[in-house]
């Protein structure tokens, strides 16, 4: 930190200037040389699965991929299959509600104004989820410490906030908005490397204007405008030194124009993909959360043949042999999704590091519910690959129905962060999700 | 140069003329010699100082309070050697040759400098900016919000029940509903909407209590500043802030529903700067809609104001970066309503649209028409070097708003009809000229000074401009010093921080009343015998009225209580947390109000704790700590005139008696021309500074100095006297004295190097 002010401040920069160069990798601080970077995306998809186009019949390592899992055989032995796991957390709120505000925080939601089905209203969840908890653990240390901490992704999140929208939590009432609109994020992660070419060439413009006034002005009061130019002059230069740290940056480029709309899914998921890989690659966060729709969430899947919404379809009893085919091929497409993202992930280098992105990473993917028709909370469909906690992957596992909060402490302890408990401390008692590992 | 050939000129003349200038001529010559014989070993030529003596000589003492300095100490360590007469004649001298502001005026002839926009011109230029490619409302004379009452959750138009006008926000319905046989009282919704007239620039802190959903709008119509839609937990008070510069209208919108839960309220509150948090006051509302107003919010490193006012003289890498980084913030909001500032429809070319937008937005930065090559480098290549249109609009307003052009005053030197027109509207609005101004300027309709005075008074009527009158009374009188009173509570166990804002909101209400009345006149400042009073306040102060009523104006003390003089805020913001304090109320009565130099003490001085002298009254205290030489020089002046406020305490409330003692509130004040004055308590000094003229110098310097940021005697040397007659020819109506202090400096720029204004001015006499 001493080294990188003082050099800082050799350049003439001031704090303020921080801003313009803090992410580039030439500014960035030299970690010390320990544990290997690890990361955690959180992925979401709503209204259930369909168990049993889901759950292996086998237990253990040996074990054969359902439909619904299918698009991850390449990487089976990277995956670890959890049944079992049930949020047990009740009070206000429905299901819906619940299962989304509780799924990463583990506690209460709020009494409240939101009132879903029959239930009692309710209002935001009453913790932080383990996401954001994670990240605060790893921002406080400085070799662990990223330019955003973590990201929040969204795909077609709808634009109203309340209780089924709403994941992620910076504390209790604090839900945290996915950015669901591929530039915006591009915005949040680039903008900077954007403003510095801009301001580079205008400055440029600005400097010739200001080197013309200066001529008019009498002697007396050229000083002014001369110091100002100075100014400008450093500022060029900082940005032209700037820009050539960029150049080994990885920028991604998007496709343009593509509209936030039903029909787009596709294309704006596959682009919040890329930009969270490049993201990593780049080091800005180390903990990602990537929710698809919301609670309740209604995508018409046009692009599978299926004009009806997903939230509607998942009503249907089991008897329904025609919408719980669409629902398997709903579930698959999610899972095609986490496929990509494993698949980028693992033919992406560790930036000065061993092996991919994967074999550092850890995706979790869950759901608000188990099954869409009873509104369960438990068996919550967590099925995890990639290997940035160290746990023993490639199994397929069966517990006891144990709440999903000791999941959550094993996440955290899974980045070195022993909490006791995490969420509501009634569901810790038997402490960290045991078997992972 | 022209002022010294005029004192050649005089001097010629007194050499010249018979018996009265012979003498004073003798008494001059006499005072040269003993200051080149005696003084200037020390104090060196034209007083400028030695190693010996390095502090240079100049002030604005009479001759005789010199002359007596000098018989009774100088030369040091021979104080018997320049007495009587030499002493006399030395002070004559001294004073004309280079001791007095206006002799150093003419020693060193101050300049029309360049200048950058000061941050507050900087922030409200963007705003009027934003502000010329969309509307201005006006508002009338309603206040209040206008309020939708529905009967749903929802704002449902075929729900709305009844609308009507709120003058705050501030329901406590309970179990019920608004209304028992229209409305049930388990699901409803209410929008207020309007437009809120903030008090003074900076921060605004906005708070909603409700235990129902609420969204809060303000100054962005997409965006909630607070959303509290869902109801969660036992949360009940939600915040947001957001910068907001006077003299301009926002839009506000609550949008607030109950939904199930047992009970209903809602209250919206504000706490603007340096005050605290309270209802929004009806008179801050109006139901009328207005334009939002581009804000930049980047933060600025203060602006020089080592001279009494703010002024754009020196730049930094820190306001260098500030600029880039505002550039860049007014540039991405720009771009982000582009659809609404450049008025595009559907079937416009929308290419065409932004272009001619850029060039505006541009032209309007520069306060002039772009020539060929400024239009080339500032528009046309920004948009070629861009890949869509908005990025190049992006491109557009960084490139504007980071050059000279906009940064600086009149900074290419052409000082035409143009540069009138900005200095004009910088002194009255602080900000760009408007539409009509440049349009003037065009016509050639800025040419006479005549032409100049009427665009003046058009826009003194502005909101900006009584804005930026008020702004400079907060400024004469310092109140920027005086934050956050805090007073003993054992002593003053009612004075709260509430009652302290109270006393604030009530010296702004006076100054207003002031500033709108007919007469407008100055004068009333000083004179005053009412007093803006609520419940609160008059209980503390034993004045008749409910204890919840609203401020209004009341006569309380009037026989003791003259204007600012003597009003409590003042009073206790200028005394300390268990007494009174003479010699703050005497430094702002000398330094503000009559306008006298006075320097901080030569060494540092705690006061004597009353605890320490328990049988002195806070008078007597003062007398003895001030009583050294070194201290008598300038507490000589300032102890009598705070004196005179002795009969009111350290929080405003008057006294007769202090420890046992009758007060003693007599004062007096040695005037510039050598005359004393004598007076008893806070009416008869208010009525000797209402008719001093050192009061109305003082003012007008002042009230130039805040408009023009540039030192009136560049002006011409006579430009305060000239203006002070002007001021007192016309009753003292603060506009007027606004107008001619613009005009004044919309005739001459800094690249004008030529003659200073003639002084034509119908109002000034010959």
């Amino acid at each position: 930190m001493n080294s990188r002010r003082h050099f800082l401040r050799r350049l003439g920069l001031s704090a303020a200037a921080l801003p313009f160069v803090s992410n580039l990798s030439a500014f960035a601080t030299t970690p010390a040389r320990t544990a290997r970077k690890q990361r955690l995306v959180v992925m979401f998809s709503p209204n259930g699965t369909v168990p049993w186009d889901f759950w292996p019949d086998e237990q253990g390592e040996t074990f054969t991929l359902k439909r619904i899992l299918e698009p991850l055989k390449d990487f089976q032995n990277k995956t670890l299959i959890l049944k079992g796991v049930c949020d047990k957390v009740r009070g206000d709120g429905d299901n819906h509600m619940r299962g989304m505000g509780c799924l990463l925080t583990g506690i209460e939601l709020y009494p409240g104004n939101i009132q879903g089905g029959s239930d009692t209203p309710a209002g935001w969840a009453s913790g932080i989820s383990i996401d954001q908890e994670i990240a605060r653990f790893l921002q406080a240390k400085e070799e662990t410490r990223t330019r955003f901490g973590s990201l929040e992704f969204g795909v077609m999140v709808p634009d109203r906030a309340d209780t089924w929208t709403r994941m992620s939590y910076a504390g209790a009432n604090k839900p945290i908005t996915p950015i669901d609109d591929p530039y915006q994020m591009f915005r949040r992660l680039y903008g900077q490397v954007r403003d510095r070419e801009v301001l580079g060439s205008i400055l440029d413009s600005v400097e010739q204007d200001l080197q013309k006034i200066s001529k008019v002005v009498s002697r007396e009061d050229r000083h002014l405008l001369e110091e100002h130019t100075t100014f400008v002059r450093s500022m060029e230069e900082q940005l032209r030194t700037a820009a050539n740290a960029d150049a080994g940056h990885a920028v991604p480029v998007l496709e343009p124009g593509i509209r936030e709309e039903n029909d787009n899914i596709p294309q704006i998921t596959k682009m919040q993909l890329d930009l969270l890989v490049n993201s990593f690659v780049n080091d800005f966060a180390r903990v990602a959360t990537f929710q698809i729709t919301n609670s309740v969430g209604q995508p018409k899947m046009n692009w599978l043949g299926i004009d009806e919404g997903h939230h509607e379809l998942s009503h249907e009893p089991n008897e329904n042999k025609e919408a719980h085919e669409k629902l398997t091929k709903i579930n698959t497409w999610y899972c095609e999704q986490m496929a990509y993202l494993v698949k980028r992930l693992s033919e992406t280098p560790e930036p000065g590091g061993e092996g991919s992105l994967l074999d550092n990473t850890l995706i979790v993917w869950g759901n608000e519910l188990g099954q869409g028709n009873s509104h369960t909370l438990d068996n919550i469909p967590f099925v995890m690959v990639g290997n940035g906690l160290d746990f023993q992957m490639g199994r397929s596992l069966v517990f006891p129905k144990v709440p999903h909060n000791r999941l959550l402490v094993a996440l955290a302890h899974g980045f070195g962060h022993h909490l006791e408990t995490f969420g509501n401390p009634d569901f810790c008692r038997d402490g960290v999700l045991t078997g992972l590992t | 140069m022209r002022h010294l050939s005029v004192f050649a000129f005089l001097l010629s003349i007194s050499l010249t003329a018979c018996s009265p200038g012979d003498e004073r001529s003798g008494i001059l010559d006499r005072g040269r010699l003993v200051y080149e014989a005696k003084c200037i070993s020390c104090h060196g030529q034209n007083g400028t100082g030695t190693p010996d003596a390095p502090a240079p000589l100049f002030g604005d003492r009479p001759v005789s309070e010199l002359a007596d300095v000098i018989d009774r100490t100088m030369p040091e360590g021979a104080a018997d050697q320049c007495t009587g007469d030499d002493a006399r004649a030395v002070a004559e001298w001294m004073q004309q040759a280079f001791y007095s502001p206006e002799a150093q005026a003419r020693l060193n002839p101050p300049r029309i400098e360049l200048t950058r926009l000061t941050v507050a011109q900087y922030r409200n230029a963007i705003a009027d900016l934003g502000t010329s490619f969309r509307w201005r409302t006006v508002p009338g004379s309603q206040r209040g919000l206008n309020a939708d009452y529905f009967s749903s959750r929802n704002h449902r138009r075929d729900r709305r029940v009844f609308q009507r006008l709120d003058n705050a926000v501030n329901f406590q319905f309970g179990a019920f509903s608004p209304d028992g046989e229209k409305i049930s009282e388990d699901a409803f919704a209410i929008a207020w909407e309007g437009s809120l007239i903030p008090r003074e620039s900076g921060w605004y802190e906005f708070v909603i209590r409700t235990e129902n959903g609420a969204r809060l709008f303000v100054n962005n119509r997409a965006t909630p500043l607070i959303d509290a839609s869902v109801r969660s937990g036992s949360d009940v008070v939600f915040h947001g802030s957001r910068y907001l510069l006077s003299g301009r209208l926002y839009p506000i919108r609550l949008d607030w529903f109950k939904f199930k839960e047992p009970t209903a309220s809602v209250q919206l509150l504000w706490k603007s700067p340096g005050s605290v948090e309270e209802l929004i006051p009806e008179r801050h509302l109006v139901p009328e809609g207005s334009a939002e107003v581009l804000i930049a919010e980047t933060p600025f490193p203060p602006d020089d104001r080592s001279a009494g006012y703010e002024r754009g003289i020196s730049v930094s890498p820190e306001w260098d970066e500030a600029t880039t980084n505002a550039a860049v913030e007014v540039a991405d909001r720009v771009v982000a309503s582009v659809r609404d500032l450049a008025k595009i429809r559907d079937n416009d070319n929308r290419t065409e649209k932004i272009r001619e937008f850029g060039r505006q937005f541009a032209e309007r930065a520069f306060r002039r028409p772009l020539d060929e090559e400024t239009r080339r480098i500032f528009v046309d290549e920004q948009f070629a070097a861009a890949k869509s249109d908005e990025e190049g609009l992006r491109r557009v307003v960084i490139a504007a708003l980071k050059s000279p052009r906009f940064l600086y005053r009149e900074v290419t030197g052409t000082d035409d009809q143009l540069d009138r027109a900005s200095r004009l509207a910088f002194a009255l609005l602080n900000s760009v000229p408007d539409a009509a101004l440049m349009e003037a300027a065009a016509k050639g309709q800025l040419a006479t000074e005549d032409q100049i005075r009427q665009q003046a008074w058009r826009m003194v009527g502005d909101s900006r401009a009584r804005s930026r009158m008020l702004e400079f009374l907060r400024s004469w009188m310092n109140l920027d010093r005086i934050q956050d009173i805090a007073k003993n509570p054992e002593a003053f166990p009612d004075y709260t921080d509430r009652l302290s804002a109270d006393l604030k909101i009530s010296l702004e209400l006076f100054l207003e009343q002031v500033v709108d009345s007919e007469s407008g006149d100055f004068r009333q400042l000083l004179l005053s015998d009412t007093i803006f009073m609520n419940g609160r306040m008059a209980q503390f102060y034993g004045a008749g009225l409910a204890a919840d009523a609203e401020f209004q104006e009341v006569r309380f003390e009037p026989e003791r209580r003259a204007g600012i003089v003597s009003h409590p805020f003042l009073l206790s913001g200028l005394a300390y947390t268990e007494t009174s304090s003479p010699i703050h109320r005497g430094v702002f009565l000398s330094r503000g109000i009559l306008g006298r130099g006075v320097k901080p003490p030569p060494i540092a001085v705690s006061p004597t704790a009353p605890e320490l002298a328990p049988d002195l009254t806070t008078r007597q205290r003062v007398i003895v700590q001030t009583g050294p030489e070194m201290c008598a020089n300038c507490h000589g002046l300032i102890n009598p005139l705070g004196f005179a406020l002795e009969n009111f305490d350290a929080v405003g409330r008057h006294r007769g008696s202090e420890k046992g003692q009758p007060i003693d509130a007599t004062g007096q004040y040695l005037q510039r021309n050598g005359g004393l004055t004598r007076f008893n308590g806070a009416r008869e000094l208010a009525a000797f500074l209402a008719r001093s003229e050192e009061t109305h110098r003082a003012f007008v310097r002042q009230f130039f100095h805040h408009m023009v940021q540039q030192p009136i005697l560049a002006y011409g040397t006579d430009s305060i006297q000239e203006l002070s007659e002007s001021f007192k020819n016309q009753e003292f109506r603060l506009k007027n004295l606004q107008v001619e202090i613009a005009v004044r400096s919309a005739l001459r720029g800094w690249s004008t190097n030529s003659q200073p204004v003639v002084a034509n001015a119908p109002n000034s006499s010959p």
